[in-house]
């Protein structure tokens, strides 16, 4: 059924306002602090520095205080989830390093809240909001819960912290809240828009309730809403204390300065850049399942004097599946790449940053999709896909300039490969999992350097993978390898680097089997582009094996080291897919590496040899794509490589020996 | 004096852009790639990183296509993508005046 508008929808529509606006709207329904610009221009340096760097590390701590009490061990082991300080309208001021994606819209639920829910329930100490509606902000999917207060400092709003993390599951069609089958959000978790949760200190049982009903793991979403809670009690403390020091104008001095440092300095850096425009594109293969869909993200990016402009124009219409996202994602597709490959020695301070740039996007589209489209997966689907885009276009412009084409990167990934499992574990209580295995992606080839090996994923810089063991442990599986892919790497000058591979089986489930949701695309092309005449990074590839002699080969003291040893029978999964697995099925799923740099055929025949060493390349690619011959031993062989070099120069251009008179 | 494009092309001051391997021109500020050679082959001759066929998952024809200097044959250029899109990866530098 084609996507229906809905009536009213379109209040929860968010686009950023403007602090003056802002302030205009609330009126008198909340006392915003505010400082004036004298106490600005007069900070000192050393209280600036000292008081900017206790703001990250309070990000920081926010961090750790989730992850002590959260019980997920997406949260706990795989920093799936981010946190931030903002100011009294909710610009944000510092971001943490955990899942930037996440956090790159708290400013916008905050904002938000500030315009609808000042006066009725009204926003006072001690309270605390809770929102996953993405057309709001607050995270990129249902999932991304986020959970953000109000701090006040002597009546009046001082600033706001948040924290956002991944929730397994919240309801929907399918366990996890990944419904594959979506063509609308009405299959989905229901979007919740910003409700006072915690009020005045005390947790809102009513609301509680109607959150944690909604999920098949109540319990454990329950003590990630505490995790929560604390990292914004750890946040208050550590900023009250600040202003107990320092003086509250003080303190927000320094959070208006970070700010204005952060903008005037990528303004600096943007004027020593040539002007100029790059254009890319990013595609989506299956929007749900059975669909056999291609779809593209567009983006031009145009860089004037000290000014950035995301164009979208030319993105495919919304469609109806779970691919889509809305502004929310569409902004955390930027800032993101924006982060970490511009703004390394800049404070991530989103709030100036975002001051530098202008996006040009049509709402209806799938990376700024209208409600009720499906958007279950936005946050690894079109999000993901406007980073990819970004991506490229920032490193075009990056490639301009002699210091900083240094930071470039190729695209990393490509996308998020997701499997996740649900049923009854070993301890017989229900579970849901996401596998957060792909948290080990290939990072982009650089300018001057190979990307790093499963090195994770540019946007979560503090990402990583559960270890095999914990992942046994918590749940009902067990691993037969999780191990680097020869050949994932994207090829180039300098390679992409590999992804990787798990493949695993149920086990010990009270049930024999348990049940898979698989949505992970980039199979029938691959998604991590590569740059100035390198390859895209290899293709996603899941695979599901039946009736496998698996358990007789455990049986007997063996395992299995490939899928060819396994017997039974070989099902290539699509994109999208929901099934069981059974007590002798096994699951194999790999997941992308990064994006090459440079043309192939210039790379260092030694280089070639090393990885072919190291497992990073096979001698099939080293021959083929590289053209680098190696001898039995792996060594090269210098003269067949030339000829061999030669040769595929002139056959990859779809000439013949023929074509050698017209170049001399 | 030249700007640097990226690995393989460079932007002269009247806005040619040549390539950096062998300094045959290669187009303009406006059109970088305009002469390049360009092929379209199947997805699988991208090299054994492509696992599967496209058409298993996707009904769109799927293409490598790539982009080379004519002269020395260096690849500049190089995606996988549908075969009815034409190429969405374009930049441009501005001239200085």
């Amino acid at each position: 059924m084609p996507v229906i508008p809905v009536a009213g929808s379109e209040d929860f529509a968010n686009v950023p306002t403007s602090p003056t606006e802002t302030r205009r709207i609330v009126g008198d329904a909340v006392r915003l602090h505010d400082v004036d610009q004298s106490v600005i221009d007069n900070l000192d340096p050393l209280t600036y520095e000292v008081v900017r760097h206790r703001l990250t590390s309070v990000t920081e701590e926010m961090g750790e205080a989730l992850k002590r009490m959260s019980g997920s061990v997406v949260v706990t082991d795989c920093n799936d989830f981010d946190a931030a300080i903002m100011d009294e309208v909710g610009d944000v001021v510092q971001v943490g390093l955990y899942n930037t994606e996440l956090a790159a819209s708290l400013d916008m639920a905050a904002n938000w809240t500030l315009r609808h829910r000042a006066t009725r329930p009204g926003i006072g100490p001690g309270d605390m909001f809770l929102c996953n509606d993405p057309w709001v902000g607050g995270g990129l999917h249902q999932n991304d819960v986020s959970l953000f207060a109000p701090l006040f400092i002597g009546g009046e709003l001082f600033a706001w912290t948040g924290a956002v993390a991944h929730q397994v599951d919240l309801g929907g069609v399918s366990p996890g809240s990944w419904s594959v089958g979506a063509t609308d959000v009405f299959w989905e978790s229901i979007p919740i828009p910003p409700v006072k949760i915690v009020e005045a200190g005390e947790i809102r049982d009513d609301i509680e309730d109607m959150y944690l009903r909604r999920s098949r793991v109540p319990k454990l979403v329950a003590l990630d809403l505490r995790a929560k809670i604390g990292a914004n009690n750890v946040a208050h403390d550590r900023l009250r204390a600040l202003c107990e020091k320092y003086g509250a104008p003080t303190v927000k001095a320094v959070m208006r300065r970070v700010l204005n440092d952060a903008e005037s300095r990528l303004r600096a850096k943007l004027r020593e850049l040539p002007d100029g425009s790059w254009s890319s594109v990013a595609h989506q293969d299956s929007a749900r399942s059975g669909d056999r869909g291609i779809y593209k993200i567009v983006c031009t990016l145009t860089k004037t004097d000290d000014k950035l402009v995301f164009d979208f124009t030319g993105t495919d219409p919304q469609v109806d599946g779970l691919i889509n996202c809305t502004y929310a994602g569409l902004r955390g597709g930027i800032m993101p790449v924006l982060l970490t490959t511009v703004c390394g020695d800049i404070p991530w301070a989103p709030g100036g940053l975002y001051r530098c740039v202008e996006i040009i996007s049509e709402p209806g589209t799938i990376n700024n999709c209208t409600f009720p489209s499906g958007i279950g997966k936005a946050s690894v689907a079109s999000a993901w896909a406007t980073t990819n885009v970004v991506t490229e276009c920032l490193a075009g412009m990056l490639d301009a300039h002699p210091e900083h084409r240094q930071r470039l990167m190729s695209v990393c990934c490509g996308t998020w490969d997701f499997a996740l499992l649900a049923g009854v574990d070993q301890r017989g209580s229900g579970f849901v999992t996401m596998l957060c295995d792909s948290m080990a992606g290939g990072l982009g080839a650089r300018t001057h350097s190979d990307g790093v090996d499963t090195g994770g994923l540019a946007c979560i810089p503090m990402g990583r993978v559960a270890d095999v063991e914990m992942n046994e442990f918590s749940f009902p599986m067990l691993y037969l390898w999780r191990r680097e892919e020869a050949d994932s790497g994207g090829p180039g000058r300098y390679r992409g680097g590999v992804g990787a591979s798990s493949c695993f089986i149920p086990y010990d489930s009270p049930l024999g089997g348990v049940h898979l949701v698989v949505s992970a695309p980039g199979k029938a092309l691959p998604l991590a582009g590569g740059l100035s005449g390198g390859l895209p990074a290899g293709t996603q590839h899941d695979v599901l094996l039946r009736a496998t002699t698996v358990r007789a080969d455990f049986a007997s003291g063996r395992i299995p080291s490939t899928l060819s040893e396994l017997g039974g029978q070989t099902e290539v999964l699509p994109t999208h897919h929901e099934t069981d697995l059974g007590a002798s099925d096994v699951y194999f799923t790999h997941w992308q590496g990064g994006g090459g740099y440079g043309d192939p055929l210039l790379r260092d025949p030694e280089a070639v040899a090393a990885d072919v060493i190291a497992h990073k390349v096979t001698r099939d690619a080293a021959n083929e794509v590289y053209g680098v011959s190696l001898t039995a031993d792996n060594r090269v062989d210098e003269a067949a490589t030339e000829a061999q070099r030669s040769a595929l120069r002139l056959s990859r251009a779809g000439l013949t020996e023929g074509r050698q008179e017209i170049n001399p | 004096m030249s700007l640097f494009i990226d690995d393989n092309l460079e932007q002269h001051d009247d806005g040619q852009v040549t390539c950096r391997q062998c300094d045959q021109v290669l187009g303009d500020a406006q059109s970088q790639l305009r002469d390049a050679r360009v092929t379209e082959t199947a997805p699988r001759t991208a090299g054994p990183s492509v696992r599967e066929s496209p058409t298993l998952f996707a009904d769109r024809p799927v293409i490598l296509r790539r982009s080379f200097c004519p002269r020395c044959l260096t690849q500049l250029q190089a995606e996988i993508v549908p075969a009815d899109e034409p190429s969405a990866r374009h930049r441009s530098l501005s001239v200085k005046p």
